[in-house]
């Protein structure tokens, strides 16, 4: 775990981490970014979008999107829950290397009743992890500590200045078995299937 | 608001125990879990005890981590009155959910309804 000024990063443990990427990335990042009214109505569209971005444009396999749409759904459930207070906005982006990352980002305003700071995100995030160890029966609370950071290399968290949380995620294209065999190579070219 | 449908059904069997298949079709989410989750809390709260649920999940696409949370307390209030609940016929993406978040500990996963049936009763 890395914590400095405003930042607070957790460093996700992973199984499968192996230091070499299936191809090196020359490619130009590519960076889309949508801005949602807070309301979950919104959000079985966002997840639509995930699922056939990340199918199309990154290199990571169906089952990668699958759970990208976890990840981005999850998120974007807290900051709407949390962040951001009805009226306001949800802002997520998605900046893909293809063939190499893909990172989320999401930012409430901080205007929701029970918004969070990044220090205290990160010690949340800490503690859920530990609570979890065990067999875990609780109502609440997967979202972040399973979903999220089982399914991620990197979890940071930043106080926006001027008020607000921004939750950047990161996943590494690292093995073979996360690829698809071959991507589209263009970027701007999404398959709506 | 996600559209999901869940839909009940009494399992015959010659023995005494009560078996239902909970289906439900479409996506479980922020917007629909909670006024969803009503509708199987009345089925087990309706039902007394050893009530055993088959939760087919051939049509759910999607379900997120507070639908988990439901699915794990009904497994605690189905067992705590010694009943059983399984997941049937799910897709690999929900799978991998139940897993990721260690579900498939306790609550068992298989290919076909009818080998739910055959387990539970």
């Amino acid at each position: 775990m890395i914590a400095s000024g405003n930042q607070s990063q957790v460093q996700v443990p992973q199984a499968q981490q192996q230091p070499e990427p299936v191809q090196d990335s020359t490619k130009e990042p590519v960076k889309i970014t949508i801005i949602l009214p807070t309301n979950a109505y919104f959000l079985s569209g966002i997840r639509d979008f995930t699922l056939t971005m990340t199918k199309n444009m990154t290199g990571f396999s169906e089952q990668w999107a699958y759970r990208f749409q976890s990840v981005v759904d999850e998120l974007c459930n807290n900051a709407i829950e949390h962040g951001s207070e009805k009226g306001q906005n949800v802002t997520i982006s998605f900046v893909n290397i293809p063939d190499d990352s893909l990172e989320v980002i999401v930012e409430d305003s901080g205007t929701g009743a029970s918004k969070y700071t990044a220090a205290q995100m990160n010690n949340l995030v800490k503690e859920r992890i530990s609570m979890m160890q065990g067999q875990y029966l609780g109502l609440r609370g997967r979202g972040l500590p399973k979903i999220v950071a089982e399914w991620t290399d990197e979890l940071l968290f930043e106080d926006i200045e001027g008020g607000g949380l921004r939750v950047r995620v990161k996943k590494y294209l690292r093995s073979k078995e996360d690829a698809v065999l071959s991507s589209s190579g263009d970027p701007t070219h999404v398959m709506l299937t | 608001m996600t559209q999901a449908t869940i839909t009940f059904e009494d399992v015959r069997s010659d023995s005494d125990k009560k078996v239902k298949i909970v289906k439900i079709v479409g996506q479980l989410d922020e917007s629909n879990v909670d006024e969803e989750a009503k509708k199987i809390y009345a089925v087990i709260e309706g039902a007394g005890s050893g009530l055993s649920l088959i939760f087919d999940f051939s049509d759910l696409e999607y379900m997120n981590s507070k639908s988990i949370g439901y699915l794990t307390d009904w497994y605690s209030k189905v067992s705590s009155s010694g009943g059983k609940l399984v997941v049937a016929q799910a897709k690999s993406n929900i799978v991998d959910i139940l897993q990721v978040v260690g579900l498939t500990q306790l609550v068992t996963t298989y290919p076909s309804v009818e080998e739910a049936k055959l387990a539970v009763m």
